[in-house]
Protein backbone atom coordinates (compact mmCIF):
# COMPACT_ATOMS: atom_id res chain seq x y z
CA UNK A 1 0.00 0.00 0.00
CA UNK A 2 1.33 3.72 -0.94
CA UNK A 3 2.19 5.52 2.12
CA UNK A 4 0.81 8.39 3.65
CA UNK A 5 2.65 11.48 2.78
CA UNK A 6 0.46 14.22 4.21
CA UNK A 7 -2.46 13.46 6.07
CA UNK A 8 -5.19 15.99 7.96
CA UNK A 9 -7.17 14.97 10.66
CA UNK A 10 -10.73 15.90 11.95
CA UNK A 11 -9.13 20.09 10.50
CA UNK A 12 -11.12 22.97 11.26
CA UNK A 13 -10.90 26.61 10.85
CA UNK A 14 -12.50 29.69 11.05
CA UNK A 15 -12.19 33.22 10.52
CA UNK A 16 -14.64 35.93 11.86
CA UNK A 17 -16.66 33.78 13.61
CA UNK A 18 -17.57 31.30 10.44
CA UNK A 19 -16.20 28.29 10.00
CA UNK A 20 -14.61 27.70 6.67
CA UNK A 21 -13.49 23.82 6.71
CA UNK A 22 -15.25 21.93 9.57
CA UNK A 23 -13.98 18.49 10.68
CA UNK A 24 -11.99 17.55 7.28
CA UNK A 25 -9.95 14.35 7.19
CA UNK A 26 -7.83 13.66 4.18
CA UNK A 27 -4.24 12.02 3.24
CA UNK A 28 -2.59 11.98 0.14
CA UNK A 29 -0.52 9.49 -0.83
CA UNK A 30 2.59 9.30 -2.98
CA UNK A 31 1.95 7.88 -6.12
CA UNK A 32 -1.21 9.34 -6.47
CA UNK A 33 -3.58 12.60 -7.07
CA UNK A 34 -6.17 13.95 -5.14
CA UNK A 35 -8.16 16.35 -6.66
CA UNK A 36 -10.11 18.49 -4.04
CA UNK A 37 -13.33 19.77 -5.83
CA UNK A 38 -16.72 21.81 -4.56
CA UNK A 39 -18.25 24.96 -5.69
CA UNK A 40 -17.48 28.27 -5.07
CA UNK A 41 -16.67 29.04 -0.65
CA UNK A 42 -16.49 25.06 -0.65
CA UNK A 43 -13.32 25.55 1.66
CA UNK A 44 -11.21 24.45 -1.04
CA UNK A 45 -8.26 26.82 -0.65
CA UNK A 46 -8.63 27.06 2.79
CA UNK A 47 -8.10 23.27 3.45
CA UNK A 48 -4.83 23.73 1.27
CA UNK A 49 -3.34 26.56 3.21
CA UNK A 50 -3.91 24.36 6.18
CA UNK A 51 -2.68 21.55 4.49
CA UNK A 52 0.59 23.45 3.57
CA UNK A 53 0.76 25.42 6.90
CA UNK A 54 0.02 28.43 6.08
CA UNK A 55 -3.29 28.28 8.39
CA UNK A 56 -2.74 27.09 11.45
CA UNK A 57 -6.15 24.50 12.05
CA UNK A 58 -8.18 25.33 15.36
CA UNK A 59 -8.71 21.78 15.79
CA UNK A 60 -7.57 18.80 14.16
CA UNK A 61 -3.44 17.71 13.23
CA UNK A 62 -1.86 17.42 10.13
CA UNK A 63 1.00 15.39 9.99
CA UNK A 64 3.91 15.45 7.43
CA UNK A 65 6.15 11.83 6.83
CA UNK A 66 3.69 10.94 9.98
CA UNK A 67 5.30 13.87 12.05
CA UNK A 68 3.40 16.66 13.19
CA UNK A 69 4.36 19.53 10.79
CA UNK A 70 4.92 22.63 12.66
CA UNK A 71 7.56 19.90 14.34
CA UNK A 72 9.43 20.21 10.85
CA UNK A 73 11.94 23.02 11.03
CA UNK A 74 10.64 25.75 8.04
CA UNK A 75 13.35 25.08 5.85
CA UNK A 76 13.18 21.56 5.42
CA UNK A 77 9.54 21.99 5.24
CA UNK A 78 9.77 23.92 2.19
CA UNK A 79 11.87 21.56 0.26
CA UNK A 80 9.41 18.70 1.13
CA UNK A 81 6.54 20.64 -0.05
CA UNK A 82 5.57 22.25 -2.97
CA UNK A 83 2.75 24.57 -3.39
CA UNK A 84 1.22 26.11 -6.43
CA UNK A 85 -0.21 28.98 -5.43
CA UNK A 86 -4.31 30.23 -6.89
CA UNK A 87 -2.97 33.70 -7.82
CA UNK A 88 0.98 34.42 -8.48
CA UNK A 89 2.07 37.75 -9.38
CA UNK A 90 5.38 39.27 -8.37
CA UNK A 91 6.01 42.60 -6.86
CA UNK A 92 9.12 42.90 -8.57
CA UNK A 93 9.50 42.14 -12.10
CA UNK A 94 11.64 39.20 -12.05
CA UNK A 95 13.33 37.24 -14.96
CA UNK A 96 12.93 33.78 -15.30
CA UNK A 97 15.94 32.84 -14.45
CA UNK A 98 15.68 34.71 -10.99
CA UNK A 99 12.53 33.08 -10.08
CA UNK A 100 14.21 29.85 -10.58
CA UNK A 101 17.28 30.76 -8.38
CA UNK A 102 14.50 31.62 -5.29
CA UNK A 103 12.83 27.85 -6.05
CA UNK A 104 16.33 26.72 -5.99
CA UNK A 105 17.63 28.12 -3.38
CA UNK A 106 15.76 26.21 -0.72
CA UNK A 107 16.42 22.73 -2.96
CA UNK A 108 19.87 22.34 -0.44
CA UNK A 109 22.75 20.33 -1.41
CA UNK A 110 20.35 18.08 -3.99
CA UNK A 111 19.03 20.83 -6.34
CA UNK A 112 19.33 20.39 -9.85
CA UNK A 113 20.93 22.53 -11.65
CA UNK A 114 19.14 25.49 -13.31
CA UNK A 115 19.95 24.45 -16.67
CA UNK A 116 18.53 21.10 -15.89
CA UNK A 117 15.49 22.67 -14.77
CA UNK A 118 15.06 25.31 -17.64
CA UNK A 119 15.63 22.68 -20.10
CA UNK A 120 12.48 20.19 -17.94
CA UNK A 121 10.11 23.00 -18.05
CA UNK A 122 11.01 24.08 -21.68
CA UNK A 123 12.01 27.59 -20.57
CA UNK A 124 15.27 27.76 -22.26
CA UNK A 125 14.31 30.42 -24.70
CA UNK A 126 12.63 32.60 -22.12
CA UNK A 127 15.02 32.22 -19.25
CA UNK A 128 16.45 36.11 -19.33
CA UNK A 129 12.71 37.19 -20.01
CA UNK A 130 11.06 39.34 -17.38
CA UNK A 131 7.95 38.19 -15.74
CA UNK A 132 5.82 41.11 -17.41
CA UNK A 133 6.47 39.85 -20.82
CA UNK A 134 5.40 36.54 -20.28
CA UNK A 135 2.40 34.64 -21.60
CA UNK A 136 -0.24 32.55 -18.94
CA UNK A 137 1.39 29.54 -20.38
CA UNK A 138 4.97 30.42 -19.96
CA UNK A 139 4.11 32.42 -16.45
CA UNK A 140 2.26 28.94 -15.79
CA UNK A 141 5.95 27.04 -16.45
CA UNK A 142 8.04 29.52 -14.61
CA UNK A 143 5.72 29.10 -11.29
CA UNK A 144 6.04 25.44 -11.52
CA UNK A 145 9.20 25.08 -12.29
CA UNK A 146 10.07 27.83 -9.21
CA UNK A 147 7.73 25.52 -7.21
CA UNK A 148 8.86 22.09 -8.33
CA UNK A 149 12.52 22.92 -8.34
CA UNK A 150 13.67 20.93 -5.09
CA UNK A 151 11.62 17.64 -6.22
CA UNK A 152 9.70 18.16 -3.46
CA UNK A 153 7.87 14.71 -2.58
CA UNK A 154 4.37 16.33 -1.58
CA UNK A 155 2.73 18.76 -4.04
CA UNK A 156 -0.14 21.05 -3.24
CA UNK A 157 -2.02 22.59 -6.39
CA UNK A 158 -4.49 25.59 -5.80
CA UNK A 159 -6.59 26.17 -9.14
CA UNK A 160 -2.97 26.07 -11.34
CA UNK A 161 -5.15 25.71 -14.47
CA UNK A 162 -7.55 28.86 -13.71
CA UNK A 163 -5.67 31.01 -15.94
CA UNK A 164 -5.14 28.67 -18.48
CA UNK A 165 -6.49 27.31 -21.62
CA UNK A 166 -7.23 24.03 -22.54
CA UNK A 167 -3.97 22.63 -23.87
CA UNK A 168 -2.20 24.34 -20.95
CA UNK A 169 -4.25 23.15 -18.32
CA UNK A 170 -3.84 19.81 -19.72
CA UNK A 171 -0.07 19.94 -20.42
CA UNK A 172 -0.24 21.60 -16.48
CA UNK A 173 -2.01 18.55 -15.24
CA UNK A 174 -0.52 15.94 -17.13
CA UNK A 175 2.58 17.49 -15.32
CA UNK A 176 0.92 17.22 -11.93
CA UNK A 177 0.35 13.79 -12.95
CA UNK A 178 3.68 12.79 -14.09
CA UNK A 179 5.24 13.56 -10.22
CA UNK A 180 2.98 11.09 -9.03
CA UNK A 181 3.84 8.63 -11.60
CA UNK A 182 7.31 9.46 -10.14
CA UNK A 183 5.91 8.95 -6.58
CA UNK A 184 5.09 12.16 -5.44
CA UNK A 185 1.97 12.76 -3.52
CA UNK A 186 -0.12 15.33 -5.45
CA UNK A 187 -3.42 17.00 -4.39
CA UNK A 188 -5.24 19.79 -6.93
CA UNK A 189 -7.91 22.02 -6.80
CA UNK A 190 -9.72 21.99 -9.63
CA UNK A 191 -12.78 23.61 -10.92
CA UNK A 192 -13.26 21.55 -14.38
CA UNK A 193 -14.45 18.20 -13.51
CA UNK A 194 -13.34 16.84 -16.87
CA UNK A 195 -9.73 17.70 -16.05
CA UNK A 196 -9.98 16.29 -12.37
CA UNK A 197 -11.69 12.98 -14.47
CA UNK A 198 -8.89 12.63 -16.56
CA UNK A 199 -6.20 13.12 -14.54
CA UNK A 200 -6.80 12.80 -10.63
CA UNK A 201 -7.11 8.74 -8.53
CA UNK A 202 -9.36 10.13 -5.92
CA UNK A 203 -11.51 13.16 -5.72
CA UNK A 204 -12.65 14.87 -2.03
CA UNK A 205 -16.14 17.11 -2.96
CA UNK A 206 -16.17 19.96 -0.84
CA UNK A 207 -19.63 21.88 0.36
CA UNK A 208 -19.75 24.43 2.95
CA UNK A 209 -16.19 23.66 4.34
CA UNK A 210 -17.32 19.57 5.06
CA UNK A 211 -16.19 16.67 3.27
CA UNK A 212 -19.10 15.73 1.44
CA UNK A 213 -17.28 12.20 -0.30
CA UNK A 214 -13.94 11.09 -0.67
CA UNK A 215 -13.86 8.48 -3.63
CA UNK A 216 -12.24 7.49 -7.03
CA UNK A 217 -13.37 9.71 -9.43
CA UNK A 218 -16.15 7.35 -11.23
CA UNK A 219 -17.71 6.80 -7.74
CA UNK A 220 -17.87 10.67 -7.41
CA UNK A 221 -18.48 11.77 -10.91
CA UNK A 222 -21.59 9.48 -11.15
CA UNK A 223 -23.13 10.17 -7.63
CA UNK A 224 -26.08 12.03 -7.12
CA UNK A 225 -24.20 13.88 -4.40
CA UNK A 226 -22.35 15.98 -6.87
CA UNK A 227 -25.86 17.86 -8.76
CA UNK A 228 -26.98 18.76 -5.17
CA UNK A 229 -23.64 19.93 -4.23
CA UNK A 230 -22.88 22.04 -7.72
CA UNK A 231 -26.65 22.77 -7.69
CA UNK A 232 -27.20 21.59 -11.45
CA UNK A 233 -28.18 17.65 -13.38
CA UNK A 234 -24.69 16.81 -15.11
CA UNK A 235 -25.07 15.50 -18.62
CA UNK A 236 -22.78 11.94 -18.27
CA UNK A 237 -21.67 10.54 -21.19
CA UNK A 238 -19.95 7.40 -21.28
CA UNK A 239 -16.56 8.08 -23.50
CA UNK A 240 -15.71 4.41 -25.68
CA UNK A 241 -12.86 3.85 -24.21
CA UNK A 242 -13.52 4.19 -20.76
CA UNK A 243 -14.26 7.41 -18.51
CA UNK A 244 -16.94 10.04 -18.92
CA UNK A 245 -17.38 13.69 -19.85
CA UNK A 246 -19.92 16.07 -17.55
CA UNK A 247 -21.72 18.67 -18.88
CA UNK A 248 -23.46 20.84 -16.97
CA UNK A 249 -27.32 20.62 -17.23
CA UNK A 250 -30.56 22.21 -15.87
CA UNK A 251 -30.11 24.11 -12.63
CA UNK A 252 -31.02 21.65 -10.20
CA UNK A 253 -34.14 22.37 -7.72
CA UNK B 1 30.52 51.69 -13.67
CA UNK B 2 27.92 52.07 -10.50
CA UNK B 3 31.10 51.06 -8.21
CA UNK B 4 32.57 54.31 -10.02
CA UNK B 5 30.21 56.88 -8.35
CA UNK B 6 31.25 57.35 -5.30
CA UNK B 7 34.51 58.02 -6.57
CA UNK B 8 32.76 60.47 -8.70
CA UNK B 9 30.99 61.87 -5.71
CA UNK B 10 33.94 62.24 -3.99
CA UNK B 11 36.27 63.86 -6.38
CA UNK B 12 33.01 66.33 -7.13
CA UNK B 13 32.44 66.97 -3.35
CA UNK B 14 36.34 67.95 -2.91
CA UNK B 15 36.11 70.51 -5.79
CA UNK B 16 32.75 72.19 -4.87
CA UNK B 17 32.67 74.51 -2.16
CA UNK B 18 32.44 78.21 -1.30
CA UNK B 19 35.83 77.79 -3.09
CA UNK B 20 35.38 75.73 -6.40
CA UNK B 21 38.54 74.08 -7.38
CA UNK B 22 39.36 73.01 -10.76
CA UNK B 23 40.74 69.48 -11.25
CA UNK B 24 44.24 70.79 -11.59
CA UNK B 25 44.29 72.59 -8.93
CA UNK B 26 42.99 70.20 -5.86
CA UNK B 27 45.88 68.14 -7.12
CA UNK B 28 48.29 70.63 -6.50
CA UNK B 29 46.95 71.17 -2.85
CA UNK B 30 46.89 67.29 -3.00
CA UNK B 31 50.50 67.48 -3.38
CA UNK B 32 51.42 70.48 -1.59
CA UNK B 33 50.00 69.58 1.66
CA UNK B 34 51.38 72.30 3.93
CA UNK B 35 49.12 75.39 2.44
CA UNK B 36 46.51 76.54 4.26
CA UNK B 37 44.30 75.80 1.67
CA UNK B 38 45.47 72.04 1.13
CA UNK B 39 44.99 72.04 4.83
CA UNK B 40 41.12 73.36 4.78
CA UNK B 41 40.16 71.07 1.74
CA UNK B 42 42.19 67.88 3.80
CA UNK B 43 41.20 68.39 7.21
CA UNK B 44 38.20 70.14 6.79
CA UNK B 45 36.18 69.34 3.34
CA UNK B 46 37.42 65.68 3.05
CA UNK B 47 36.31 64.47 6.47
CA UNK B 48 32.60 66.29 5.73
CA UNK B 49 32.49 64.66 2.09
CA UNK B 50 33.39 60.65 3.30
CA UNK B 51 30.78 61.58 5.86
CA UNK B 52 28.31 62.59 3.27
CA UNK B 53 28.79 59.47 1.22
CA UNK B 54 28.13 57.23 4.47
CA UNK B 55 24.58 59.47 4.97
CA UNK B 56 23.74 58.67 1.44
CA UNK B 57 24.85 54.98 1.19
CA UNK B 58 22.73 54.46 4.44
CA UNK B 59 19.81 55.97 3.13
CA UNK B 60 20.04 54.29 0.18
CA UNK B 61 20.44 50.66 2.25
CA UNK B 62 17.05 51.77 4.33
CA UNK B 63 15.12 52.64 1.57
CA UNK B 64 16.19 49.47 -0.25
CA UNK B 65 15.31 47.04 2.92
CA UNK B 66 12.03 49.70 2.98
CA UNK B 67 10.82 48.57 -0.51
CA UNK B 68 11.27 45.03 -0.21
CA UNK B 69 9.69 45.07 3.01
CA UNK B 70 6.70 47.08 1.87
CA UNK B 71 7.19 45.74 -1.72
CA UNK B 72 6.27 49.15 -2.63
CA UNK B 73 8.69 51.02 -4.87
CA UNK B 74 7.80 54.76 -3.02
CA UNK B 75 8.28 53.81 0.20
CA UNK B 76 11.08 55.65 1.84
CA UNK B 77 12.85 56.52 4.67
CA UNK B 78 11.78 60.31 4.27
CA UNK B 79 8.21 59.33 2.86
CA UNK B 80 7.37 56.89 5.08
CA UNK B 81 8.12 59.47 8.10
CA UNK B 82 10.81 57.09 9.89
CA UNK B 83 13.31 59.79 9.09
CA UNK B 84 10.82 62.16 10.89
CA UNK B 85 10.69 59.89 13.80
CA UNK B 86 14.42 59.43 13.89
CA UNK B 87 14.76 63.25 13.95
CA UNK B 88 12.11 63.88 16.82
CA UNK B 89 14.06 61.42 18.77
CA UNK B 90 17.67 63.45 18.11
CA UNK B 91 15.59 66.70 18.34
CA UNK B 92 14.48 65.49 22.22
CA UNK B 93 18.14 64.18 22.78
CA UNK B 94 19.55 67.45 21.68
CA UNK B 95 17.36 69.91 23.63
CA UNK B 96 16.07 68.06 26.84
CA UNK B 97 18.25 67.60 29.87
CA UNK B 98 18.40 63.62 30.18
CA UNK B 99 19.50 61.57 33.01
CA UNK B 100 22.34 59.73 30.96
CA UNK B 101 24.89 61.05 28.23
CA UNK B 102 24.05 63.02 25.26
CA UNK B 103 26.09 60.77 23.26
CA UNK B 104 24.46 57.84 24.06
CA UNK B 105 20.59 59.68 23.50
CA UNK B 106 21.12 61.20 20.57
CA UNK B 107 21.51 57.31 18.40
CA UNK B 108 19.24 55.76 21.16
CA UNK B 109 16.20 58.21 20.85
CA UNK B 110 16.85 58.45 17.04
CA UNK B 111 16.51 54.86 16.87
CA UNK B 112 13.28 54.82 18.85
CA UNK B 113 11.74 57.51 16.32
CA UNK B 114 12.25 55.89 13.49
CA UNK B 115 11.58 52.62 15.12
CA UNK B 116 8.35 53.77 16.31
CA UNK B 117 6.89 56.08 13.35
CA UNK B 118 7.61 53.04 11.00
CA UNK B 119 5.49 50.80 13.21
CA UNK B 120 2.80 53.74 13.48
CA UNK B 121 2.84 53.95 9.81
CA UNK B 122 2.30 50.28 8.63
CA UNK B 123 -0.15 50.06 11.66
CA UNK B 124 -1.99 52.87 9.82
CA UNK B 125 -1.77 51.40 6.24
CA UNK B 126 -2.92 48.09 7.68
CA UNK B 127 -6.23 49.70 8.94
CA UNK B 128 -7.37 49.86 5.19
CA UNK B 129 -6.97 45.97 5.19
CA UNK B 130 -3.80 46.10 3.50
CA UNK B 131 -0.52 48.28 2.66
CA UNK B 132 -1.33 49.42 -0.79
CA UNK B 133 0.58 52.04 -2.15
CA UNK B 134 -1.62 54.76 -1.46
CA UNK B 135 -2.55 53.82 1.75
CA UNK B 136 1.02 53.45 2.99
CA UNK B 137 2.27 56.74 1.51
CA UNK B 138 -1.14 58.87 3.16
CA UNK B 139 -0.02 57.37 6.47
CA UNK B 140 3.27 58.31 5.46
CA UNK B 141 2.24 61.73 4.94
CA UNK B 142 0.35 61.91 7.67
CA UNK B 143 2.89 60.44 10.30
CA UNK B 144 5.30 62.85 8.78
CA UNK B 145 3.24 65.86 9.41
CA UNK B 146 2.60 65.17 12.70
CA UNK B 147 6.00 64.59 13.44
CA UNK B 148 7.21 67.70 11.94
CA UNK B 149 4.99 69.32 14.09
CA UNK B 150 6.29 67.92 17.19
CA UNK B 151 10.14 68.35 16.51
CA UNK B 152 8.84 72.33 15.70
CA UNK B 153 7.17 72.90 19.03
CA UNK B 154 9.96 71.09 20.37
CA UNK B 155 12.52 72.98 19.11
CA UNK B 156 10.48 76.35 20.07
CA UNK B 157 9.64 75.48 23.34
CA UNK B 158 12.91 74.08 24.88
CA UNK B 159 15.83 75.89 23.08
CA UNK B 160 17.54 77.94 24.70
CA UNK B 161 20.73 80.10 24.58
CA UNK B 162 22.65 77.38 25.51
CA UNK B 163 21.36 75.12 22.06
CA UNK B 164 21.11 77.54 19.23
CA UNK B 165 17.43 77.12 17.87
CA UNK B 166 19.55 77.54 14.01
CA UNK B 167 22.12 74.81 14.50
CA UNK B 168 18.71 72.55 15.42
CA UNK B 169 17.12 74.06 12.62
CA UNK B 170 19.62 73.51 10.11
CA UNK B 171 20.42 69.90 10.98
CA UNK B 172 16.77 69.27 10.54
CA UNK B 173 16.88 70.94 6.95
CA UNK B 174 19.09 68.01 6.31
CA UNK B 175 23.06 68.92 6.42
CA UNK B 176 25.93 67.23 6.85
CA UNK B 177 28.34 68.65 9.30
CA UNK B 178 31.88 68.14 9.21
CA UNK B 179 33.00 65.59 11.80
CA UNK B 180 36.02 64.62 13.78
CA UNK B 181 37.96 62.08 12.63
CA UNK B 182 37.17 60.05 15.25
CA UNK B 183 33.64 59.91 14.77
CA UNK B 184 34.07 59.95 11.23
CA UNK B 185 35.68 56.30 12.00
CA UNK B 186 32.89 55.09 13.75
CA UNK B 187 30.46 56.39 11.24
CA UNK B 188 32.56 54.65 8.58
CA UNK B 189 32.04 51.48 10.79
CA UNK B 190 28.36 51.69 11.36
CA UNK B 191 27.98 52.01 7.32
CA UNK B 192 29.68 48.99 7.13
CA UNK B 193 27.85 47.24 9.56
CA UNK B 194 24.66 48.32 7.66
CA UNK B 195 25.86 47.16 4.47
CA UNK B 196 26.59 43.82 6.27
CA UNK B 197 22.57 43.90 7.76
CA UNK B 198 21.23 44.58 4.94
CA UNK B 199 23.36 41.57 2.87
CA UNK B 200 21.80 39.17 5.31
CA UNK B 201 18.17 40.80 4.73
CA UNK B 202 18.91 40.22 0.93
CA UNK B 203 17.33 36.72 0.41
CA UNK B 204 14.12 37.33 2.74
CA UNK B 205 13.76 39.84 0.63
CA UNK B 206 13.60 38.53 -2.79
CA UNK B 207 11.22 35.94 -1.39
CA UNK B 208 8.97 38.63 0.00
CA UNK B 209 8.85 39.87 -3.55
CA UNK B 210 6.81 36.68 -4.43
CA UNK B 211 4.20 38.06 -1.98
CA UNK B 212 3.92 36.54 1.44
CA UNK B 213 2.21 33.34 0.25
CA UNK B 214 4.64 32.10 -1.98
CA UNK B 215 7.34 32.97 0.54
CA UNK B 216 6.02 31.21 3.60
CA UNK B 217 5.91 28.27 0.99
CA UNK B 218 9.65 28.85 0.16
CA UNK B 219 10.60 28.79 3.71
CA UNK B 220 10.53 32.22 4.86
CA UNK B 221 8.94 33.57 8.03
CA UNK B 222 7.22 36.45 7.42
CA UNK B 223 6.09 37.94 10.31
CA UNK B 224 9.08 37.30 12.05
CA UNK B 225 11.66 38.35 8.84
CA UNK B 226 9.44 41.60 8.60
CA UNK B 227 9.78 42.94 12.11
CA UNK B 228 13.43 42.19 11.98
CA UNK B 229 13.71 44.12 8.97
CA UNK B 230 11.68 47.10 10.16
CA UNK B 231 14.46 47.12 13.18
CA UNK B 232 17.22 46.61 10.61
CA UNK B 233 16.01 49.62 8.78
CA UNK B 234 15.11 51.49 11.53
CA UNK B 235 18.10 51.25 12.61
CA UNK B 236 19.96 52.00 9.99
CA UNK B 237 17.71 55.50 8.82
CA UNK B 238 18.39 56.91 12.34
CA UNK B 239 22.55 56.37 12.27
CA UNK B 240 22.01 58.02 8.86
CA UNK B 241 19.34 61.04 10.42
CA UNK B 242 22.40 61.50 13.28
CA UNK B 243 24.76 62.56 11.11
CA UNK B 244 23.05 63.77 8.08
CA UNK B 245 19.48 65.23 9.42
CA UNK B 246 16.68 64.71 7.45
CA UNK B 247 17.81 64.32 3.92
CA UNK B 248 14.61 63.05 1.53
CA UNK B 249 14.45 61.14 -1.54
CA UNK B 250 17.66 59.38 -1.81
CA UNK B 251 16.25 56.49 -0.14
CA UNK B 252 14.02 56.63 -3.02
CA UNK B 253 15.74 57.18 -5.88
CA UNK B 254 19.24 55.28 -5.11
CA UNK B 255 17.48 51.73 -4.74
CA UNK B 256 15.40 52.87 -8.16
CA UNK B 257 18.42 53.16 -10.10
CA UNK B 258 20.02 50.24 -8.95
CA UNK B 259 17.27 48.01 -9.61
CA UNK B 260 16.48 49.92 -13.03
CA UNK B 261 20.33 48.66 -13.44
CA UNK B 262 21.05 45.37 -11.75
CA UNK B 263 17.37 43.98 -11.50
CA UNK B 264 15.32 43.48 -8.11
CA UNK B 265 17.29 40.72 -6.69
CA UNK B 266 18.85 42.27 -3.47
CA UNK B 267 22.11 40.85 -2.99
CA UNK B 268 23.46 42.92 -5.62
CA UNK B 269 20.99 45.81 -5.05
CA UNK B 270 21.65 46.66 -2.30
CA UNK B 271 25.53 47.39 -2.77
CA UNK B 272 24.32 49.10 -5.63
CA UNK B 273 21.92 51.03 -4.16
CA UNK B 274 24.33 52.01 -1.42
CA UNK B 275 27.16 53.19 -4.28
CA UNK B 276 24.86 55.49 -5.68
CA UNK B 277 23.31 57.05 -2.51
CA UNK B 278 26.76 57.98 -1.83
CA UNK B 279 27.87 59.47 -5.01
CA UNK B 280 24.40 61.27 -4.83
CA UNK B 281 24.75 62.57 -1.72
CA UNK B 282 28.49 64.01 -1.89
CA UNK B 283 27.38 65.13 -5.36
CA UNK B 284 24.85 67.05 -3.96
CA UNK B 285 26.46 68.09 -0.76
CA UNK B 286 29.17 70.00 -2.94
CA UNK B 287 26.23 71.90 -4.64
CA UNK B 288 25.10 72.51 -1.55
CA UNK B 289 27.88 74.72 -0.55
CA UNK B 290 28.56 75.97 -4.12
CA UNK B 291 25.43 77.33 -5.40
CA UNK B 292 25.44 80.52 -2.89
CA UNK B 293 28.72 81.17 -1.86
CA UNK B 294 29.54 81.48 0.81
CA UNK B 295 26.08 80.58 2.41
CA UNK B 296 25.44 76.73 2.21
CA UNK B 297 22.10 76.02 1.34
CA UNK B 298 20.28 73.00 3.11
CA UNK B 299 21.06 69.12 1.69
CA UNK B 300 17.65 68.10 2.07
CA UNK B 301 16.84 71.13 -0.13
CA UNK B 302 19.04 70.25 -2.91
CA UNK B 303 17.67 66.34 -2.68
CA UNK B 304 14.55 66.97 -2.49
CA UNK B 305 15.02 69.29 -5.64
CA UNK B 306 16.70 66.62 -7.36
CA UNK B 307 14.05 63.52 -6.06
CA UNK B 308 10.61 65.58 -6.14
CA UNK B 309 10.22 65.34 -9.88
CA UNK B 310 12.04 61.65 -9.89
CA UNK B 311 9.19 60.66 -7.37
CA UNK B 312 6.27 62.38 -8.97
CA UNK B 313 7.45 60.25 -12.39
CA UNK B 314 7.33 57.42 -10.30
CA UNK B 315 3.86 58.03 -8.95
CA UNK B 316 2.50 58.74 -12.29
CA UNK B 317 4.26 55.56 -13.37
CA UNK B 318 2.88 53.25 -10.73
CA UNK B 319 -0.87 55.11 -10.94
CA UNK B 320 -0.83 54.13 -14.69
CA UNK B 321 0.14 50.44 -13.44
CA UNK B 322 -3.05 50.44 -11.23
Amino acid sequence: MAEVALEGRGLQFSASGSPLVHGVSTALVGGAVLGIIGPNGAGKSTLVKLLIGQLTPDAGEVTLMARPLFDWPRRERAALIGHLPQHFEPHWDYRVDELLRLGLDRAGPRASSLADLAANFGLVPILKRHWSTLSGGERARALAAAVLAPDPPVVLADEPAAALDVGQAAALMARLGKLADGGAAVAVVVHDLNLAARWCDRLLLMEGGRAVMEASPAEVLESPELDRVFATRFQRVALPGGGMVLAPGEAAG
Amino acid sequence: MIFLLPVIGLAAGLLLGAETLSPAEMLALVTDPDTPMSHLILQWRLPRVLAAGCVGALLALGGAIFQGVFRNPLAEPYLLGSAGGAAVGATVALLVVLPFSAALALPLLAFLGAWGATWLVLAMARLTGRASIAALLLAGVAVAAVLAAVRSFLMLALSDETVSLQAVLSWALGGVQTPSWPELGLLGALTVAAVALSQSLARGLDLLGLGEGLAESFGLAVRRFVALAVLAAAFIVAVSTVWGGLVGFVGLMAPHLARWRHGPLHGGLMPRAAAIGAGLVMLCDGLARAVLPPAEIPLGLVTALIGGPFFLLILAREVRRG
